[in-house]
């Protein structure tokens, strides 16, 4: 709807009033010649909270100015009353949504004859980031944000910020994975070091968190799986979400559905049709986890993600068994691209896959809404129908944007902004359902995640372990001197690794709610990781690595292993004592919520040190921010 | 009791349950009248959970005559062919017999602290096919999906809010919510274990979890630790406390932990370096320092996962059906070597069973299917509930081989909660579909 107007408006300054002009011209009523008035220019980039003075220069050739007075005609109250004045200061109000607000001012210039003259000032006052919110967008927006881009995105407006994302380049997954020396193959333990370089070093960050929520939605795992000698194709994957990331979810949908990672992992690959004489039917392993986990889930819901009750007040299954048993016919024929034959199988894991007819089921195929595939259609038609009546079923709106709400701004969305973002996933504005980058820029636009208006207590979400120690190594420049990232103990660090889930039900399930929780009806999906061994994996690994594992800390460094850099923040320290560093920290990794409980109890901690052991304070300042119940917070 | 009964009392209140609603427990539990329960001895329960849908009725098949033909005309390719005949008496008349990848425990089996239960499944009250089709009896909800159905197992009782599961409940009946190490999951989080009033601590399957910080330089390790201790207890946030009071929990029971698993024996039995192995073995190490975690009751959750056997049924079911089988022979070995068998009893669970027909090379996912209970309490050496006939189309098929349970799991699990140590007119608080059936235990203990 907006975006449109958006682009058009954030950069444009629409000034009516223009220089003054010659006598020659100057029109006449009844012999009188009407007041000459100029506007000075005003700035081409207004911003709230900005103040700007409107100034008015008036004349009259044939007479005197008796007046000169400045009104407000629209955008927020900023002039009570019209005020008699050439110049007037204008404070524009602070931002109250992410949306630019137009303000636009007349001033008259009355000469001693009566006659009038009207210019009109109007402009558009876009919101600018001060560090503390542009800190709160990269962190929901970002890998883990770094100090430098923070600084970068202050002063733009939300939208600009997200804009820019969104047109950046995309840095696939695949461009970083290399063998390991003496290696012939791809290992899995490249395609890790592939995505913590990607994910390290891309600048298309928001992009690289929307695909890392992605794959934790439409799930593959080579975690005891053979999919763990298939690196390349797991990249690939990954790469399929990067691309998709701000696309349309029908395309994102096929892609993953072809996806020879993905016949794999759900094993619709290699699935024929019916064999009746041997008891054979088709497998309904990804007819049943498209449906449960990928589009429409279990039950029916309404547009806000609450679920619909029948008159028993009972909620309402999505599909059965006959559902389940046309989709599994629909998902049979798919095999390797380029094979020989649906039994000669190519076992490329990499390109799409492809159909052989004769290994379809040509029966007819029982779809959602009632609608049905009737006999006789091929592998390619059954699979576009198919899907689709699951891209246009009503829940995949609330499904999966709840989903994304949560992967990436707050665990307990109120139903009214689900609705807000399904409206948009249904509706771009053009009449276009399913684009991303639509429900991408209202998740991120939205009051409910902006903090505009009143915020909710429980708003937020507790970051996921893996992201909070990228956020390290982003600011820290983690590497080895060999210069792979060979992690191979991702699990027990943090209860997740990138596509190494135990099953395509995720680390964690989108409504899990720890007992402490029970009684506020709050859940806290990544706390289902957060038992007691990943906790203390955690903790240990920030102990490790930023107190033991920095390369100041040691006297020779091991070529294989990985270190994080401290020493900027040491000479920051050391140049501007340890109160601007918190200061500094508070804005990188708190978003600016340290309270002052939490920032005395770093003071306290520095404090045990000498002035001039500047490795060891940075270095357990950061190990208790990295545990510190508020930075284990996306606020 | 009272600060639980006000706990309940107000979960209650929350959760929107009306007084009359409230079974006989809970309304003794409001007026302060249920009565302690004294427990003896030491009991520990081990729940082996085979996640994905274990094709559990290929683990027990017919040797010989009708049974065994319809067997094989329902499974075709995937009927196994060379099972170990079983010395017990079954429903199938031409004799049972065991997957051959199951033969480690073939001994436990025939030491008698091993046995089996047939024909187990989600019900909420006996079920036919005609009450299955013509929907005269209710039917559990999202059968055949897997997180639902695991968690019906773990639950013990239909979704319902403020659910908690039944390992959990045990622990809180008993009144050994408040020992950390009652609760002990070798596997994360699990609703098994998850209460009103109590949650799973995680052992690490190696045992002692080292903290790091701990072993900085004392003076300086301490003033960190008070620092951290602060931070800590100043939340104010929901999901920022919630995370404190786990981190907080999990340094001092680790801890606990560790410094009782510091005492433990080395055992003689070896455990082989499966991960279930290696679970396995942390409970048994666990258990042979059960004095020093001053605890009478535990409950430990250990797991496998790969039981999906969508694809590739062939190789991978066999694979696992061994791994599973060597970890509770060794298991068994070592509750003997430490002389706790008689207190210990290891029983699997999983999500569904799998259909009798297959996709080509895999199954799907199924509803009835069978289950192992091992301990020396046990009544080992036969088969108890019911072998389900293997008969595609038959009189228990709902369709394409997804056989209607003939026992409710929650029969199963009432069983093992009555030994430890639950009163038996009390089972039906804890497992409220109990009441709709004859029988509300099995009879699989001594």
């Amino acid at each position: 709807m907006h975006y449109k107007y958006f682009l058009m408006a954030s950069s444009v300054l629409l000034l009516s009033a223009c220089g003054g002009s010659g006598s020659d011209d100057t029109p006449t009523i009844n012999g009188n010649e009407i007041p000459i008035l100029s506007v000075a220019n005003i700035p081409s980039d207004i911003t709230k909270s900005q103040t700007i003075e409107l100034t008015a220069t008036a004349s009259d050739n044939d007479g005197t100015i008796t007046s000169v007075i400045w009104e407000q005609t629209a955008g927020l109250k900023v002039l009570d009353e019209p005020i008699a004045a050439n110049s007037v200061i204008i404070n524009i109000p602070s931002a109250l949504s992410y949306s630019p607000k137009e303000y636009a001012f007349n001033v008259t210039a009355t000469d001693n004859e009566g006659a009038i003259a009207v210019k009109t000032v109007s402009f558009i006052a876009r919101n600018a980031m001060d560090e503390f919110a542009a800190a709160r967008l990269l962190h929901q927006g970002s890998m883990g944000p770094t100090l430098n881009e923070i600084r970068k995105a202050q002063g733009l407006s939300e939208q600009q910020w997200l804009e820019s994302q969104i047109a950046l380049p995309i840095e696939y997954h695949r461009s970083y994975l290399v063998k390991s020396p003496d290696q012939d193959d791809f290992r899995y333990i490249n395609r890790i070091d592939g995505w913590w370089k990607a994910t390290l070093r891309s600048d298309d960050q928001l992009r690289q968190r929307v695909a890392f929520a992605l794959s934790e939605i439409l799930v593959v795992s080579d975690a005891n799986s053979s999919l763990s000698s298939q690196p390349e194709g797991m990249v690939t994957y990954y790469d399929l979400l990067l691309k998709n990331a701000f696309g349309n979810y029908r395309e994102l949908l096929e892609d993953v559905t072809l996806s020879p990672i993905m016949g794999t992992y759900l094993s619709h690959l290699g699935n024929e049709k019916a064999d009746d004489a041997l008891n054979i039917r088709p497998d309904e392993n990804y007819a049943r986890e498209v449906m449960q986990l990928f589009t429409i889930g279990l039950e029916e819901l309404n547009k806000d993600g609450s679920a619909k009750l029948d008159a028993q007040g009972n909620t309402i299954a999505t599909y059965g068994q006959s559902q389940i048993e046309g989709f599994a016919r629909v998902f049979t024929g798919w095999t390797f691209a380029d094979s020989e034959t649906f039994k000669r199988k190519s076992r490329d894991y990499i390109k799409p896959m492809q159909a052989f007819s004769e290994y379809h089921s040509s029966k007819q195929k029982v779809l959602l809404n009632n609608e049905v595939i009737p006999e006789g259609y091929g592998p390619e038609e059954s699979l576009q129908i198919a899907l689709d009546n699951l891209f246009n079923h009503a829940n995949v709106a609330p499904f999966i944007t709840k989903q994304l709400i949560q992967r990436l701004i707050t665990s307990n969305p109120t139903p009214q902004y689900i609705e807000r973002v399904a409206n948009v996933f249904n509706d771009n504005g053009d009449g276009v359902r399913g684009d991303l980058a639509a429900v991408i820029k209202a998740i991120y636009l939205d009051d409910e995640a902006r903090h505009f208006g009143s915020v909710l207590s429980y708003q937020g979400k507790v970051k996921e372990p893996l992201l909070k120690t990228v956020q390290f190594w982003r600011n820290l420049d983690a590497r080895s001197l060999e210069g792979e990232y060979r992690t191979w103990n991702l699990i027990n660090n943090y209860g997740q690794g990138p596509m190494r889930s135990p099953s395509v039900f995720n680390f964690f399930r989108p409504d899990y709610q720890p007992a402490q929780l029970r009684s506020d009806e709050l859940v806290a999906p990544e706390l289902q990781i957060a038992g007691d061994t990943t906790l203390i994996g955690t903790m240990n690994e920030h102990f490790s690595g930023l107190v033991w594992g920095t390369a100041e800390a040691r006297d020779d460094l091991n070529p294989k292993e990985l270190y994080v850099y401290i020493k900027s923040d040491m000479s920051f320290l050391k140049s501007n004592g340890v109160g601007a560093l918190l200061e500094q920290y508070n804005v990188l990794y708190f978003a600016g919520s340290m309270s002052a409980d939490t920032r005395q109890a770093l003071l306290d901690l520095d404090a045990y040190f000498n002035d001039a052991e500047y490795r060891e304070r940075v270095s357990y300042l950061l190990y208790i921010i990295a545990i510190s119940p508020e930075f284990n917070l996306q606020y | 009791m009272s600060i639980n009964r006000r706990q309940f009392l107000s979960l209650c209140l929350k959760g929107g349950v009306s007084a009359a609603a409230l079974t006989s427990l809970q309304l003794q539990a409001l007026t302060g009248s249920v009565n302690a329960i004294e427990l003896g001895d030491y009991k520990a329960l081990v729940c082996v959970f085979l996640y994905g849908g274990n094709d559990s009725l290929n683990m027990l098949v017919p040797l010989e005559g009708e049974q065994r033909s319809l067997y094989e005309q329902s499974r075709q390719n995937l009927a196994v062919s060379t099972p170990i005949a079983l010395n017990s008496a079954t429903n199938f008349a031409g004799g049972v017999g065991l997957h051959p990848s199951l033969a480690p425990i073939k001994r436990v089996f025939d030491s008698s602290n091993l046995a089996f239960v047939g024909g187990l499944g989600t019900l909420l009250s006996p079920t036919t096919l005609d009450d299955y089709k013509n929907k005269t009896v209710t039917i559990p909800k999202h059968l055949f999906s897997h997180n639902d159905q695991q968690a019906s197992w773990m639950y013990g009782r239909e979704k319902q809010s403020l659910n908690s599961g039944w390992g959990a409940r045990l622990l809180e009946r008993l009144e050994q919510q408040d020992q950390f190490a009652a609760n002990i999951s070798l596997d994360g989080t699990n609703l098994w274990q998850t209460g009103n009033q109590t949650k799973a601590f995680a052992l690490n399957k190696s045992g002692i979890s080292k903290i790091n910080a701990f072993s900085d330089y004392k003076p300086r390790m301490e003033h960190v630790t008070t620092i951290m201790n602060r931070i800590m207890s100043n939340t104010v946030h929901p999901l920022s406390s919630a995370y404190a009071d786990s981190f907080k929990s999990a340094i001092n029971n680790t801890q606990a932990m560790n410094n009782a698993l510091e005492t433990a024996p080395a055992l003689i039995t070896s455990f082989s370096d499966t991960s279930l192995s290696e679970q396995l073995a942390a409970v048994a190490k666990t258990i042979s320092v059960q004095s020093k975690l001053s605890t009478q009751r535990q409950v430990f959750f250990v797991s496998m996962g790969g039981f999906d056997t969508h694809d590739n049924q062939l190789d991978t079911h066999p694979a696992l059906l061994s791994t599973l089988a060597q970890g509770l022979s060794e298991f068994d070995s070592a509750m003997k070597e430490l002389d706790m068998a008689d207190k210990v009893t290891a029983f699997t669970m999983s999500d569904f069973g799998r259909t009798l027909t297959s996709n080509g090379d895999g199954t799907d996912h199924g509803w009835a299917g069978n289950q192992i209970v091992m301990g020396g309490a046990v009544k080992g050496g036969d088969i108890y509930g019911e072998l389900l006939t293997q008969h595609l189309d038959g009189p228990q098929d709902t369709s394409g081989g997804r056989l209607i349970p003939s026992v409710a799991n929650e029969q199963y699990f009432a069983t093992l909660a009555q030994w430890f140590g639950v009163p038996s007119s009390e089972l039906v608080d804890i497992f409220p579909n109990l009441s709709n059936f004859d029988h509300t235990t099995l009879d699989f203990f001594v």
